[in-house]
């Protein structure tokens, strides 16, 4: 894919360790990377909804993330790091936490190296320093509410 | 989000709310609360009063999607957050069974006390 001028598009993302997984959540939704937030577990949720948390006087669902996307667990999962993003679609986006491993840099990455493809929140998947990477879409997330 | 009177409850160790327009009356008893809604009898461990023009969001579609209760909203409440009940649809754990109501409470108006 190109731009009006000839140039490959490229999206920014935010690359993330989630279980055994790496994943890039697009950094325009991100708002901020936290460490060690307190969450309120809500009796009777799933297993994806850790519970709630309050950020900046506002409060909001906190996720976890490797069970969002079917990662497997690291081997001493503790979720350190919470991503605050904007979840679903732009006209009724929310905010909420994702519980991941850590928040490893920020990448950009064009467009058309991205193979569609996963089912959920994942939009497709790239090669990464030779690595295979599932990139995210938080557009998808959450959207049935 | 929208400023609400809410009613403070806690029920299973957590925090909660319902609007205070759907309480009808609250009754205590020996072992907790039971609280009168439009239609619905909820239990409480303890009611911590009303506050007045509480922030209430909308209650989003990943709550939605992954909690399978329907809410009014959330808030935060002193740092806490909160699930502010819909009067309709309270969750199971609300439930009044063993909850024996033998004294009644006229504290609808009640300072929080935490």
């Amino acid at each position: 894919m190109t731009t009006s001028r000839g140039e490959s598009a490229e999206d920014r993302y935010l690359l993330i360790q989630a279980g055994e997984e790496e994943c890039m959540l697009p950094l325009d939704r991100v708002r901020r990377i936290v460490r060690d937030l307190q969450v309120i577990p809500l009796p009777g949720a799933a297993q994806e909804l850790k519970g709630l948390a309050e950020f900046g006087g506002e409060p909001l669902p906190v996720l976890d993330f490797s069970r969002l996307i079917g990662a497997t667990p690291g081997a001493e999962p503790a979720y350190p790091v919470t991503v605050i993003a904007w979840a679903g679609p732009a006209e009724s986006r929310e905010l909420v936490g994702l519980q991941i491993d850590g928040a490893v840099e920020v990448v950009t990455i064009p467009t058309d190296a991205i193979v569609p493809g996963g089912e959920g929140i994942v939009r497709g998947d790239v090669s990464f320093r030779d690595r295979p990477v599932r990139v995210i879409s938080l557009a998808a997330l959450g959207g049935g509410g | 989000m929208t400023p609400e009177r809410v009613l403070l409850l806690r029920r299973g160790g957590g925090l909660w709310g319902v609007l205070h327009e759907a309480v009808r009356t609250v009754t205590r008893g020996r072992d907790g609360y039971r609280i009168w809604l439009r239609g619905q009898e909820i239990a409480a461990d303890e009611v911590l009063g009303v506050i007045e023009g509480l922030p209430v969001w909308p209650a989003g579609g990943a709550l939605t999607e992954f909690w399978g209760q329907r809410a009014r909203g959330l808030a935060v409440h002193r740092a806490t957050p909160l699930v502010v009940l819909d009067p309709e649809s309270p969750p199971a754990i609300f439930g009044t069974h063993g909850t024996d109501a033998t004294e009644t409470s006229d504290g609808h108006d009640d300072q929080p006390s935490h």
